[in-house]
């Protein structure tokens, strides 16, 4: 699919890559203060349906149970900022869950290679698909999809059923514990974040993701090599999957081979709502995380306000549509390929 | 971009068409040879009867996809709209003979309105029809469940004859798949609007400046799509007998992949119906050659993602500059 910026001339780039840098900048300061202020918002709305709501039990319940969701959307980010999207996280979510238990590991130890060979695993994942997008230019959601197919083949091959070995007793600590009254998936997140936020926002690397993202032949002009941009984006949109669904085992405390269902989508939604355009170059660490949280909250305010489970896929159909239609209109005046 | 004859793009359309035709073709002998070589009851007419059956449904909901991904969108509703139109269909009949016909449909209705809500979600919030179908999908899907979380309704026995009948030997799934098929192609070969929608495909803004209506184009396609979707549901409802909520979910993605195989490319504009086709064919009759070999779900999903990638990364290269 082209787009307008594609077609744009190549040539008065220097002058017009300051300003367009300002005003993205306070854009999205801009957005993010809207995202804020809106699950500000939200929590008011679901406090005062729902005092319980507001209960510091609750909040933690909501942050434990949202840590994977922001480690995860922190990557998609990444890959969708390049233009591209990665269907393939949840798939590896599992897929590296059941290598945890392969470790078949009685002592806390273990977590450190099963951590190791994760991200290891996870970083070829990223690599084949990234190659595959550059290289053999297959379309993301394609490359993607087939390596979802293809995980989910091997997973099943290696587990036949059910997977069998067991994870260190340290991977509910992982999950669902506390270090210094802050819960330790939390932290995590927080650390994982504040990494990506100087890599994407602070940095050459980051710098060079945003032109290849908003304009990738722009981007070999002034001597970029976009192909190992979006590789590397590709690579750590899995890393971070991979880290994520370690975290979710340790939060949901069973390995099955559908581990992390759903994150695909969620992530993705998570991320467009923060502000992550699809079609690439524009968005933030910041809106991303914010974007997850409000995903994350407004599935626990279906749940403690008593509305049926199954509300949350209408509640998550209509946020999505609404957000990307609110950004499109926003976006509106400088493209218009719908 | 290249001033867009209609000489020029018929060429193009035809060249993709070629090149991916022969590569199908190959790969469908091979499949065949294959399921020979495994085993004695392959090559049978039954045996390809049965396969025919078993990819209707897929077939009915690759159609509709197709359509979707020929104008450079695509439609990640399919999935819920045959679970819902399966629901409605069997639980709104509920083994009640008069019901049958009113109630069929209106469960095609159903679902080419739901796709034209899609279509006016897309062109007029002008958001992505990616995440516009991933939306609706969700609230469809929803509803579903909140209305049933299991298997619901039933249908008269003859109802099932769309999946299971046999006038001298040929199914009538294959009858109807392959009417389908051939009007969907002539359609887009011969008139105005099938035309038109390789034109919105291959560049909407140089089809707008022609006059080509493309909201309506657009509109009409994916209510076209839930059609096709709905039509997948009925199916599947004449096959089981029940609606299961459930029905639809891994035709979602699933519906993409014979599109793709078949040639038509993800940015739209390329390819055809007829590829679909063979897409569903191919993967069909892989399927069923695994089957024989006693191969698990698990390494067929493998190879499954390996011929993805195979076709993909094939066309890709014809496609792309």
């Amino acid at each position: 699919m082209s787009t307008q910026s594609e077609n744009r001339p190549p040539g008065r780039k220097e002058t017009g890559s300051l300003g367009s840098a300002i005003s993205a900048a306070t854009r999205r300061i801009r957005s993010e203060v809207g995202l804020a202020a809106f699950l500000g918002m939200l929590m008011l709305v679901a406090t005062l349906i729902q005092p319980r709501f507001i209960d510091p039990a609750n909040l933690r319940d909501i942050l434990t149970q949202a840590a994977p969701l922001l480690i995860v959307t922190m990557g998609q980010a990444f890959v969708i900022l390049v233009r591209g999207l990665d269907l393939s996280v949840a798939s590896l979510m599992a897929t590296v869950a059941v290598l945890a238990t392969a470790f078949n590991a009685q002592s806390d130890i273990m977590i450190v290679p099963i951590f190791a060979a994760a991200i290891a695993f996870s970083a070829t994942v990223g690599l084949i698909n990234g190659l595959l997008v550059t290289k053999r230019r297959v379309s993301p959601f394609l490359a993607t999809l087939a390596m979802m197919i293809l995980l989910q083949g091997l997973r099943f091959s290696y587990t036949q059923g059910a997977p069998a070995g067991t994870l260190p007793p340290g991977f509910r600590w992982l999950g669902t514990g506390d270090f210094a009254g802050v819960p330790v998936n939390l932290m995590a997140a927080a650390l994982l974040a504040v990494v990506l936020w100087i890599a994407l926002h602070k940095g050459v690397f980051g710098r060079r993701v945003f032109i290849v993202g908003g304009n990738p032949r722009a981007a070999e002009l002034v001597g970029i090599k976009a192909d190992r941009t979006i590789v590397a984006c590709y690579v750590i949109c899995s890393v971070m999957a991979g880290i994520g669904g370690l975290f979710l085992v340790g939060y949901v405390g069973t390995v099955d081979n559908w581990v992390g269902r759903g994150y695909e989508l969620d992530s993705i939604v998570a991320a467009v709502m923060g502000g992550v355009v699809l079609s690439g170059g524009r968005g933030s660490i910041a809106g991303a995380l914010l974007g997850a949280l409000i995903l994350v909250t407004i599935f626990n305010i279906i749940i403690i306000v008593g509305l049926p489970v199954q509300g949350q896929f209408v509640v998550k159909g209509a946020v999505i549509i609404g957000a990307a239609a609110i950004y499109a209109n926003l976006a509106n005046r400088n493209s218009s390929t719908p | 971009m290249k001033p867009d004859s209609a000489l020029v793009r018929l060429r193009d359309v035809l060249r993709g068409i070629g090149v991916s035709r022969l590569v199908l073709a190959f790969m469908l002998v091979l499949a065949l040879v294959a399921g020979m070589l495994v085993n004695e009851h392959f090559a049978s007419w039954r045996n390809f009867a049965n396969i025919l059956e078993q990819s209707a449904g897929f077939a009915f909901v690759s159609i509709g996809q197709t359509l979707a991904i020929l104008t450079g969108g695509i439609d990640l509703s399919v999935g819920a709209v045959m679970s819902a139109c399966a629901v409605f269909l069997a639980a709104g009949i509920d083994g009640r003979d008069a019901l049958v016909w009113p109630i069929t449909v209106a469960a095609l209705a159903l679902g080419a309105l739901i796709g034209i809500v899609n279509g006016l979600l897309v062109t007029r919030l002008r958001v992505h029809p990616l995440i516009v179908t991933l939306g609706t999908a969700a609230i469809i899907e929803g509803l579903i469940l909140l209305y049933t979380l299991k298997p619901t309704g039933s249908v008269p026995i003859w109802f099932e004859d769309f999946a299971w009948a046999r006038p001298a030997g040929i199914p009538v799934a294959a009858m109807v798949m392959a009417a389908i098929f051939a009007a969907v192609a002539l359609f887009l070969a011969f008139t105005g609007l099938g035309r038109s929608i390789y034109a919105v495909g291959d560049n909407s803004e140089a089809a707008s400046l022609r006059g080509i209506p493309v909201n309506q184009v657009l509109v009409f396609v994916y209510g076209a799509s839930g059609f096709f979707a709905a039509l997948a549901g009925v199916y599947f409802v004449s096959r089981t007998g029940v609606g299961d909520p459930r029905i639809g979910v891994p035709f979602t993605l699933a519906s993409i992949t014979p599109v793709i195989i078949g040639g038509t490319v993800l940015s739209g504009g390329k390819g055809g119906v007829i590829g679909t086709l063979f897409g569903v064919l191919l993967l069909a009759l892989i399927g069923n050659v695994l089957n024989h070999m006693n191969v698990p779900t698990s390494i067929q999903w493998v190879v499954q993602g390996l011929i993805i990638l195979a076709a993909v990364s094939f066309h890709a290269r014809g496609a792309r500059k």
